[in-house]
Parts: structure tokens; C-alpha cells; sequence
């Protein structure tokens, strides 16, 4: 962090939107997709090479 | 293990995670009456559903085994000996 400072770079700086609850998915659902909100949701792509 | 009692389990899993998951965004979202009220559902459904589990099947965990003749949990299946 000093090192960061004395070379005059900026400090990063996060953005995290506030989360709004407004659907669910019933328990099962919930706990094969890994999260109770369907907002929250993103799976993992593997890329094809 | 039974059908029977790999669905009872599964069922209260799914409770349990439903009941964290609502936990952890009361964390950052204390006032939210509905999230409140789902977290309150989800949490007796979970007890119910524990309570019936451990009826029929024995205690889950160290402390159901209070009151019991001995140190009955670990006579349970452990999480990997389980064939979901």
C-alpha cells in the first residue's frame, strides 16, 4: 500500500450494487442452484477452445 | 439408506441452506420485512422437518444425542458413506 502510494498510483476503488430481494426459488431448487435468489444466480462457462 | 430417509435428509438440507441463505442477506438487509418472514418460515419448516428426521431416524448431531440411552449420532451414516 505505501509502495502503491509513493508511486503515486490511485487506490481501487469497489461498486457493488445493493441487492433487492424479489423473487425466490422454492428450497430445492435453491440448493441444487447454490443461492435462494434467482438474481444472484451465474454460472460458470467453460470456454470451448 | 432408506428412500425414505435420503429424501426426509434432503429435504432438511435444502431447508438448512434456504434458512442460511436468507440469513446471510439479513445480514445487509436487516429491515426487509418479507425476507424476515421467509427467513421465519423456512427456519420452523427446518425444525419440523429435523424434529420428524430425528423421530424416525435418530439425532443428526452430537447435541440430539442428549437425552438419548447413549452417544447415539454417531451411529448415523457419515456425509461421505451417503449414496445420494
Amino acid at each position: 500500500m505505501e509502495a502503491a502510494t509513493q508511486m503515486c498510483m490511485r487506490l481501487a476503488q469497489a461498486y457493488v450494487p445493493f441487492q433487492i430481494f424479489t423473487n425466490r426459488w422454492d428450497p430445492m431448487k435453491a440448493l441444487m442452484m447454490g443461492t435462494v435468489f434467482p438474481e444472484l444466480y451465474r454460472p460458470y462457462h467453460s470456454k470451448k477452445c | 439408506m432408506h428412500s425414505t430417509q435420503l429424501k426426509m435428509l434432503n429435504d432438511l438440507q435444502a431447508l438448512e441452506f434456504t434458512t442460511f441463505d436468507f440469513h446471510l442477506y439479513l445480514d445487509t438487509h436487516p429491515n426487509d420485512q418479507r425476507a424476515l418472514a421467509e427467513y421465519a418460515r423456512a427456519h420452523c419448516e427446518a425444525e419440523r422437518v429435523k424434529d420428524m428426521y430425528t423421530a424416525s431416524f435418530g439425532p443428526l448431531t452430537a447435541e440430539d444425542s442428549i437425552n438419548q440411552p447413549c452417544w447415539r449420532w454417531i451411529e448415523e451414516p457419515w456425509p461421505w458413506e451417503i449414496n445420494y
